[in-house]
């Protein structure tokens, strides 16, 4: 035992990364496989969370100061384009809540179950998870302002995605552009239900198997069906841009944009279930 | 077997006539994760670099005594828990990457700022690759391979940074070869 080493104090290097490094694969393991990291998140977001929202306020402060000084006929031209929009809408409203009642008869003299009713409830998104692997909102609602996992998230035009993780004060979405994101949809113009799935690309969704004489036109609105009880039904998802036909597999693909804007918005809606839903 | 120099008791070579003050290597090290936490433009996410990252390895070369694998590891999981991806995914490799620096230290300490960034630069990469790779084994559907520019750029952040830190601490790559004039 002559060649010890005279201070032998610590465990040598590559041994130490073999540990650090069988530490980290054990806890991607654990992280990926099990649920068992949720806890941890939840507090360490928590403690995060506030630190995050204090280091983002002045670049909003920017953003609305650079807004201040925006042109002052612009506004009153959105404001007078705002009016006449929601004279539109009251109008329409009014014959929705005519149908909604006469829907509701119908109902019930087929006696069908009522839709679960949704609540719609706006959320800012305060940040872009800088994730390789999906696409990711921080919204500021969390778990106290009633959001829960998997809840579906809308924005004015349409449907962008769902909530995936819930914390106290924050919610992460994951938009439905992710690759692994799909959504049951319905063709508006003939009923057919078909699976629109993200591709990663920002303004391209698509049906992946798609019957080879599936009659699905350019221009045809999917709307979500509501079967898989995760998305209300009614929600405007994507336009189908083009239908390409089979070449070696025996499945057709359809080219879909999505209805919502996604990645142009600041505000968007969680429609959260109905605290008296009967 | 030879003494354990990696993490010398008492800051050796440059490091005794130049030493990195304590609080400079934590405050650096924290200032580089809050810059993590900016509310960075959605479009750009792509070529942000990791802050954390670039100041660690700056450390890891200078201040050896105070930033090795475990403060590597220990930021990892903090960027994990940060980032909402895979917990561990940072940790491992920042590990592998402090390893491997903290390896090339004692060459390292021979160049101008420039000649370190050369040699960081493929380890940079290396990172990112390594990360994305990792997503993808793991669970990930879909890795955005842009994310390897984050890699470059973070090599062009860590030169302005070098030369700032060096200027701070007092150290010059010449300083070792006569410390006694010193």
């Amino acid at each position: 035992m002559a060649s010890a080493p005279m201070f032998s104090r610590a465990i040598g290097l590559p041994a130490r990364l073999a540990l650090y490094g069988l530490a980290s694969l054990a806890l991607m393991v654990v992280d990926s496989r099990y649920d068992a990291m949720t806890a941890f998140r939840t507090g360490s977001v928590a403690l995060i969370h506030p630190v995050q929202a204090a280091l983002a306020r002045p670049f909003e402060y920017l953003g609305e100061a650079g807004e201040f000084f925006t042109v002052h006929g612009a506004l009153l031209q959105e404001k007078r384009q705002l009016e006449a929009e929601r004279e539109r809408l009251a109008t329409l409203l009014q014959g929705y809540l005519d149908l909604q009642g006469e829907n509701a008869r119908l109902r019930a003299i087929l006696q069908l179950t009522p839709p679960p009713l949704v609540e719609p409830m706006a959320a800012r998104i305060t940040r872009v998870l800088p994730d390789p692997f999906a696409r990711k909102l921080v919204i500021d609602r969390g778990s106290a302002d009633g959001v829960e996992a998997g809840r579906p998230v809308v924005d004015v035009a349409g449907l962008i995605g769902q909530v995936t993780e819930v914390y106290p004060n924050s919610s992460i979405i994951t938009l439905l552009t992710s690759k692994d994101q799909a959504a049951p949809v319905q063709d508006q113009r003939n009923g057919l239900r078909l699976i629109v799935s993200g591709t990663g690309s920002d303004n391209l969704l698509e049906v992946r198997y798609l019957d080879m004489h599936a009659d699905l036109k350019p221009g045809d609105l999917l709307t979500t069906s509501g079967i898989d009880g995760a998305y209300p039904p009614g929600i405007q998802v994507a336009r189908v841009l083009s239908v390409e036909q089979p070449r070696q597999t025996p499945f057709a693909r359809a080219i879909c944009q999505p209805v919502g804007l996604i990645g142009q918005h600041r505000y968007v809606l969680i429609l959260k279930a109905r605290n008296n839903a009967p | 077997m030879p003494l354990n120099t990696e993490k010398p008791l008492v800051p050796q070579g440059p490091q005794l006539i130049a030493p990195a003050p304590r609080r400079l290597v934590y405050a650096s090290l924290v200032l580089g994760y809050l810059c993590i936490l900016l509310p960075w433009p959605q479009g750009m996410l792509w070529l942000v670099p990791d802050f954390t990252l670039v100041v660690l390895l700056y450390w890891v070369i200078h201040a050896p005594h105070l930033a090795g694998l475990g403060l590597a590891m220990a930021l990892g999981l903090l960027t994990d828990a940060t980032l909402g991806g895979l917990m561990g995914q940072h940790a491992l490799t920042y590990t592998v990457t402090a390893f491997l620096v903290i390896h090339l230290r004692r060459r390292l300490e021979n160049f101008e700022v420039s000649g370190r960034a050369l040699h960081l630069a493929p380890i940079f990469l290396g990172q990112q690759a390594l990360f994305l790779i990792l997503g993808l084994v793991f669970r990930l559907p879909d890795a955005d391979w842009r994310y390897l520019v984050a890699g470059l750029s973070a090599v062009l952040c860590w030169i302005p940074l070098a030369r700032l830190f060096d200027r701070l601490t007092g150290w010059t790559n010449e300083m070792h070869i006569e410390p006694a004039a010193k």
